[in-house]
């Protein structure tokens, strides 16, 4: 039989160690790459480390040589203001190659989870952030609205308001702007959501600011409407029970048995709605309600998919039938 | 006849949980009808069913296990002493899936069932132990409004220096995990945190039943069977995390295992592992989990920082550095900041407020357990070292990893 492919790959190292070489030469080689592995091995991370930073800052090595070297960096850059200032550097650089700059920036992020020892450097860090936040390439331009957002950055929630109102200024699609919002939610993020909600430049924007939504009290009603609306895409019905277990804890409970005693709901908002009762219902009552677990019990034996008919027969379970 | 058997010498079912560090166990009759002499031999064994857990014994704290093991026990009902331990490699899949049977001669005496309680890959679970391990952590958040609260509290900007980029990273941890596997186990005692192999392809945990699948945007989707659909942090609903890479892989760039445990025989060296595997597995993604004040929002966090864990947990095992009076086994200079050298205690569980602390303590003391003693209320950095009991059985805190040996 031919060798695959493979096999014929696998069979090339055992070529390079020809009988042909002369015993001395195959000595010396060995002993060089044990010295080589020697080496490699008493390099000391930080050093190793601030090697990794050097390769990753210089435009001479290759994308992929960069890359990898910038992730082995990050404690280069918490140990050392060059390598931290190279490294910033290549994050602003927009000549870089694109990946160059995630790397960086990754890196960074990374680094920043070394809280005592990059805190010197956060200040220079989050400054950069913010020169960049504006950077031509939308991936960069994401992950770093992302890493300023969740640090509650003003300038970055300013930036995301203005895109949401005024789209010629959007920095990021509106779906996102309202994800990032949502680390730290303030009352101008809830008007620019309603808004959203009324009118939505797509589904997922519609979704996001509904998720936005479900801290807000005053939501409850829209997401009882929703729920109940059996034309309402199945996500945005999941979005609606979840903020309402949270807004309206009792109406929920009301609404899951309601949904669960209904026989033309689809099941798998019965099956959230079951998970629902399980995870949050008032146990005592959900044991004595005949028709609740009549109808979980026609769930379990119905035509519904194996997972549903399964979490159907664990609540049974659960309340002895 | 009857004898008791008093797993970690407590005769509740709470105690019933044993891992692969020997836990002390007690035999007592309880009814000496029928008994002739001042003592009877009594010989214990464990009857597992096919995957369940598997333990072995040993009459002191030394020595080796084996499957059976034959007492003198005193009719009088005096207790006698003797050793549990799951037989590494054979971790229990549901609690009481392993049975102690007490026999004089052919005749069952006693019995007792526990688990084999051990934190194991959370790619490789069973789909009981996952919706297990999934409904205890979203009744313990119960929507944000549950005692998970304090846990996110715990982890974020202003109380991060007592936790990140000094010795006391990897100690801090430990305790962090330790105490929300114990709140996890208050509600269901048969669960155990699992922990996310960053080094290998994960796909049975980034799926729809686990912690979810997330869309283009970053938002995570659940199937309507799970729990977390319900999630919610600070008011705010849902998880947001967008993997760099395809979750059929593993993420590229981040430390693997053999390279994490060949940073260094110094502990000096090996926390260095802080950046990379453990910051680079953080911001392989982008959402909650690629920063510190947000990262404890997405219960990825809680099995990313168990195999870090679990990591430090191996190169213990490996170079022996489980003692803290060995220089290798701790970066203690004396000049760590507060929180991070060893007789230090340990924010928030010191209650500790104000100066050099954040201003709050959330969460109040260390949750304590059942079954083990260790590392108390308030630990110490120096309390985080000897989680197996190696230098001091006393020190054992109850948890190991199904691929770290005692």
């Amino acid at each position: 039989m031919a060798p695959t492919r493979k096999a014929a790959k696998r069979s090339k190292p055992a070529r390079k160690k020809s009988p042909k070489k002369s015993p001395k030469k195959s000595a010396k080689k060995s002993a060089r790459k044990r010295s080589s592995k020697r080496s490699v091995k008493a390099e000391s991370p930080k050093v190793a480390a601030r090697r990794a930073a050097s390769i990753a800052t210089s435009p001479k090595g290759t994308v992929k040589a960069r890359v990898a070297a910038a992730a082995l960096a990050p404690l280069a850059v918490c140990e050392s203001d060059k390598d931290l200032q190279a490294m910033l550097k290549t994050l602003r650089n927009q000549d870089e190659p694109v990946k160059v700059r995630l790397a960086a920036l990754q890196a960074m992020q990374a680094a920043s989870f070394s809280v005592v020892a990059f805190e010197s450097s956060r200040g220079d860090y989050i400054a950069t952030l913010r020169a960049i936040a504006d950077d031509p390439d939308p991936e960069l331009r994401q992950r770093v609205l992302g890493i300023l957002a969740r640090e509650k950055d003003g300038y970055a929630q300013k930036k995301l308001l203005e895109g949401l109102k005024d789209p010629k200024k959007a920095l990021v699609p509106p779906e996102k702007a309202l994800q990032l919002l949502s680390y730290d939610v303030h009352a101008d993020a809830y008007s620019a959501a309603r808004d959203i909600v009324k009118k939505p430049p797509d589904e997922m924007a519609r979704r996001e600011a509904l998720r936005l939504l479900a801290a807000d009290a005053t939501a409850a009603p829209m997401f009882e409407k929703l729920l109940r609306d059996k034309k309402e895409l199945r996500e945005v019905r999941q979005i609606a029970a979840s903020a309402l277990q949270a807004l309206k804890p009792e109406k929920m409970q009301q609404h899951a048995r309601e949904i669960l005693l209904d026989k033309s709901d689809y099941d798998d908002i019965k099956a959230t709605s079951l998970t629902a009762l399980a995870q949050f219902g008032d146990q005592e009552a959900i044991g004595k309600d005949k028709a609740l677990l009549k109808s979980v019990d026609r769930l379990s034996a119905g035509k519904a998919s194996a997972k549903y008919k399964q979490s159907a027969s664990r609540f049974l379970g659960k309340y002895g039938q | 006849m009857d004898v008791e058997l008093q797993i970690n010498n407590g005769a509740t079912a709470a105690t019933r949980f044993v891992s692969w560090a020997p836990s002390p166990c007690r035999i007592r009759v309880t009814n000496p009808s029928g008994a002739t002499s001042p003592t009877v031999n009594v010989t214990i064994a464990g009857v597992s069913s096919a995957s369940g857990g598997v333990v072995v014994f040993r009459a002191g704290a030394t020595g080796s296990f084996a499957n059976s093991l034959t007492l003198p026990v005193p009719t009088n009902g005096t207790t006698v002493p003797f050793f549990v331990a799951g037989r590494f490699g054979r971790p229990s899949v549901n609690n009481g899936d392993v049975k102690i049977e007490a026999r004089v001669g052919a005749t069952l005496v006693g019995s007792v069932s526990l688990m084999v309680r051990i934190r194991k890959n959370a790619n490789a679970l069973t789909a009981g132990e996952r919706d297990r391990f999934v409904s205890a952590f979203a009744q313990l958040n119960n929507q944000g409004l549950g005692r998970f609260a304090d846990f996110r509290n715990m982890h974020t900007n202003v109380s991060s220096p007592q936790a990140h980029g000094a010795p006391g990273f990897l100690p801090w941890h430990r305790a962090y995990l330790l105490d929300l596997e114990r709140e996890l186990q208050a509600i269901d005692p048969s669960v155990a945190l699992p922990y996310w192999r960053f080094d290998q392809a994960a796909p049975r945990i980034f799926n729809r039943d686990f912690l979810g699948v997330s869309n283009a945007l970053g938002t995570v989707q659940f199937n309507a069977t799970n729990p977390l659909q319900f999630w919610k942090t600070d008011g705010v609903q849902g998880i947001n995390r967008r993997p760099f890479f395809s979750t059929t892989s593993a993420p590229p760039g981040v430390r693997t295992e053999p390279q994490t445990l060949a940073l260094g025989t110094q502990y000096a060296a090996f926390q260095t592992m802080e950046g990379n595997p453990h910051g680079s597995a953080h911001t392989s993604f982008g959402g909650s989990i690629a920063s510190i004040g947000t990262a404890a929002k997405d219960p990825l966090f809680f099995l990313l920082h168990c195999n870090v864990d679990r990591l430090w947990a191996k190169w213990q095992r490996q170079n022996g550095r489980f003692n803290p009076a060995l220089a290798a086994s701790f970066a203690n200079n004396g000049g760590n900041p507060i929180g991070h050298n060893l007789p230090d205690t340990m924010w928030p569980w010191n209650g500790i407020t104000g100066g050099q602390r954040p201003p709050t303590a959330p969460g109040g003391s260390m949750a304590p357990s059942p079954c083990v003693s260790a590392p108390g209320l308030q630990p110490r950095v120096q309390s985080s070292l000897d989680y197996q009991g190696t230098v001091n059985a006393t020190s054992r805190m109850g948890f190991d990893y199904d691929d770290v040996q005692f």
